[in-house]
C-alpha cells in the first residue's frame, strides 16, 4: 500500500513537472513597442480614427491575453492570443506607414504653401524697391516675415498644426502689404493712363529728333532719367523721388512728383542740393487739375498748387519733396548739357504693371 | 463518511479564504488614477509628454494585471498593488516636477523676450545714430517701418506667455530678435554707404 502511494505521488510529480507553463508570446512586447512608436509618430493627430480602431483591436488582444493568463499554467494556450496580436501588429505596421505618409504629405503641402508665400514676399519686396511710400507695406512685410521664420522653425519640429495658424497670419499681413502696393500702383496698371504716358514719351523723343535737340524723359516707376539727343538715347541715369513720388503732384506739400510735359526755365548753379534745373511746374494742365480737385474737395482748402520742382543733385538715394534727384556728378553733366527751354517730360511708366499686380493675387 | 464531509467543509473554507481575502485594490486604483490625472492637470502632457505617456502605459499595465488576477480562481493582487503604488509615486513625482519645468520654460521665454527687446532697442539706437538728411531719409523711413512691424509683432510674445504657451513665446521672440539683428546690420551698411560717399 505504501509503495503504491509513493508511486502515485511520484507519478503526480512527474505529471506536474512535465506540464510546463507556456512562455508569454513575444508579440505582446512587440505590440507594446509598436503602440509607443505610433504614439510618438503622432498617430492620434494624423490618423485619429485609424488609431482609435487600432487601440480597440489592441485592447481586444490584451483582453484575450489576460483571459488566457488567468488560467492555470497547464491549461494556458497562447495560440489564439498570438494570432490576435499578430493581427494587431499588422494593423499597427500599416497604420505607422500611413501616419508617416500623411506626415510627409502634410510637411510637403505646408512647405509648398510656405514657398508660395515666400515668393509673394519676394515679389512685394521687388515692387517696393521702386516705390518710396513703403511704410505700410514694409511694416506688414516685417510681421509676415517674422511669422514666416517662425513657421520655418516649426516645420523642422513637425508642429504642423501651429504652422497652419502661422500661415493664416502670414497671409493676413501679406494681404495688407499687397493692398498698400495696389493702392500705390493702381494707376500704373490703367491702360488709358499708361497710353497717355507713352504718347508723351513718343512726342518728346519725336520733338528731340525733329529739332536735333536735347530732351529729358523721366520715368518714375523705372527711376530713370533718360537724355535724348536728336531723338536717340544719349544717357540714362538713376534718380531719387519724393516719399509719394509715384503719385501725380496735385498741391503743395503732397510730396508727389508731377507728371506732364515741362521745360527747363532756370539753371541754378549753386543750390542746396549741389546744382539744380528748375522746370515750369505747374503748367496749364496742372492748374486745371488743381482747380478741379479743389472744387471736388479732394485737396485741403488752404492748399496751394506748389512749385519749385527741380532736377537737382544730392544723390539718387535722396527722398525729395517732389523734385527729381540725381548724383552730383550726373548733375554736373546735365547742367552743362541742358539749356533753358530743354523739354523735360515726366511720366509714370511706358509699361503697364497690370500683369505684375495680377501676379500678386 | 463523516471524514469526507469534514474534508469538504474544510476545503470549502480554505478556498473561500484564498478567494475572498483577495479583493480588487479599488482604493489604490482610484488613488492612482487620481494621481495620474493630477499630473496631467498640472501640465505633464505639455512639459513631460514622454514621462506622461509612460505613466499611462504603466497604469494600463497595472490595471491589466488586476484584470488578470480578477479572472483567476486564486487571486493575488500583491503585484498589482505594487505596480499601482509605483505608478502613483511616479505620478506624484512627475506632478511635483512640472512646476519647475514650467518655470524653466517660462524663464526661457522671458529671457528670449528680453533678448528680442534688446535687439529691437539696439536697432532703434542704430537708426537714431544714422545721419539724417535728404540722402538718407528714404532708408531711415524704410527701416523705421521695418522696426515698427517688429514692434507690432512684439506683443505676441507676451500674449503667448500669458496663455502659458512658453515654447511659442520663445520661438516668436527668437525670430523677432533675428529679424531685428538683420535690420541693425542693414542700418550699419547704409551708414557705411553714406560715410563712403562723403
Amino acid at each position: 500500500m505504501k509503495t503504491a502511494r509513493i508511486f502515485a505521488l511520484a507519478g503526480l510529480t512527474i505529471f506536474i513537472l512535465s506540464c510546463q507553463t507556456p512562455p508569454l508570446p513575444s508579440e505582446v512586447e512587440h505590440a507594446r513597442e509598436q503602440e509607443n512608436n505610433l504614439w510618438r509618430a503622432g498617430a492620434a493627430v494624423y490618423a485619429p480614427e485609424e488609431y482609435t480602431q487600432y487601440l480597440a483591436s489592441l485592447r481586444l488582444a490584451k483582453d484575450m491575453f489576460i483571459k488566457e493568463k488567468a488560467k492555470f499554467g497547464w491549461f494556458r494556450n497562447y495560440k489564439e492570443v498570438e494570432a490576435g496580436f499578430q493581427e494587431v501588429l499588422t494593423r499597427g505596421q500599416a497604420l505607422l506607414q500611413s501616419v508617416e505618409e500623411k506626415k510627409a504629405l502634410k510637411s510637403r503641402t505646408l512647405s509648398e504653401q510656405l514657398e508660395t508665400l515666400r515668393e509673394r514676399i519676394q515679389r512685394i519686396w521687388k515692387l517696393i524697391l521702386t516705390v518710396n511710400e513703403t511704410q505700410v507695406v514694409r511694416r506688414s512685410l516685417a510681421r509676415a516675415e517674422v511669422a514666416m521664420m517662425e513657421s520655418e522653425a516649426l516645420l523642422g519640429k513637425e508642429k504642423y498644426a501651429e504652422i497652419s495658424r502661422k500661415i493664416a497670419v502670414i497671409q493676413f499681413h501679406l494681404g495688407q502689404a499687397e493692398e498698400a502696393v495696389f493702392s500705390i500702383l493702381a494707376r500704373y496698371a490703367e491702360e488709358a493712363q499708361v497710353e497717355t504716358w507713352r504718347r508723351w514719351a513718343m512726342e518728346t523723343i519725336a520733338e528731340s529728333r525733329k529739332k536735333g535737340a536735347t530732351a529729358i524723359l523721366i520715368t518714375k516707376l523705372d527711376r530713370t532719367l533718360t537724355v535724348y539727343r536728336g531723338g536717340k538715347v544719349a544717357a540714362v541715369y538713376n534718380i531719387g523721388l519724393g516719399k509719394y513720388g509715384l503719385s501725380d503732384k496735385l498741391y503743395a506739400g503732397d510730396e508727389a512728383t508731377p507728371e506732364g510735359r515741362y521745360k527747363v526755365i532756370k539753371k541754378i548753379p549753386q543750390s542746396r542740393f549741389h546744382k539744380a534745373l528748375l522746370i515750369d511746374y505747374p503748367n496749364d494742365e496742372d492748374k486745371k487739375e488743381f482747380s478741379q480737385a479743389k472744387k471736388k474737395g479732394l485737396i485741403p482748402p488752404q492748399a496751394g498748387i506748389g512749385g519749385l520742382i527741380e532736377i537737382h543733385g544730392g544723390g539718387e538715394d535722396s527722398l525729395t519733396g517732389g523734385c527729381v534727384a540725381v548724383e552730383d556728378s550726373v548733375m554736373d553733366k546735365l547742367f552743362n548739357e541742358v539749356s533753358i527751354g530743354t523739354p523735360v517730360t515726366i511720366i509714370g511708366s511706358t509699361e503697364s504693371v497690370a500683369e505684375l499686380l495680377a501676379s500678386l493675387k | 463518511m463523516k471524514k469526507l464531509v469534514r474534508f469538504f467543509i474544510l476545503g470549502f473554507f480554505a478556498v473561500s479564504l484564498f478567494t475572498s481575502c483577495a479583493k480588487q485594490p479599488s482604493q489604490e486604483m482610484t488613488d492612482t488614477r487620481a494621481a495620474v490625472e493630477a499630473a496631467i492637470k498640472e501640465g505633464a502632457d505639455v512639459y513631460a509628454a514622454d514621462e506622461q505617456k509612460k505613466l499611462n502605459d504603466d497604469l494600463t499595465a497595472a490595471l491589466d494585471e488586476i484584470a488578470t488576477q480578477d479572472k483567476k480562481f486564486f487571486k493575488k493582487f500583491g503585484t498589482a498593488k505594487e505596480m499601482l503604488a509605483k505608478v502613483k509615486a511616479d505620478a506624484e513625482a512627475l506632478k511635483a516636477a512640472i512646476p519647475a519645468k514650467k518655470e524653466a520654460a517660462k524663464n526661457a521665454a522671458l529671457t528670449a523676450q528680453q533678448e528680442a527687446r534688446a535687439a529691437l532697442d539696439e536697432a532703434k539706437a542704430f537708426l537714431e545714430k544714422a545721419p539724417k538728411g535728404k540722402g538718407t531719409k528714404a532708408d531711415i523711413e524704410a527701416f523705421t517701418a521695418d522696426l515698427k512691424g517688429l514692434e507690432d509683432s512684439f506683443p505676441e510674445i507676451q500674449a503667448a506667455i500669458d496663455r502659458e504657451d512658453f515654447f511659442g513665446a520663445s520661438n516668436t521672440a527668437a525670430m523677432i530678435k533675428e529679424k531685428a539683428a538683420g535690420v541693425s546690420e542693414q542700418i550699419k551698411q547704409a551708414i557705411e554707404k553714406v560715410k563712403g560717399k562723403r
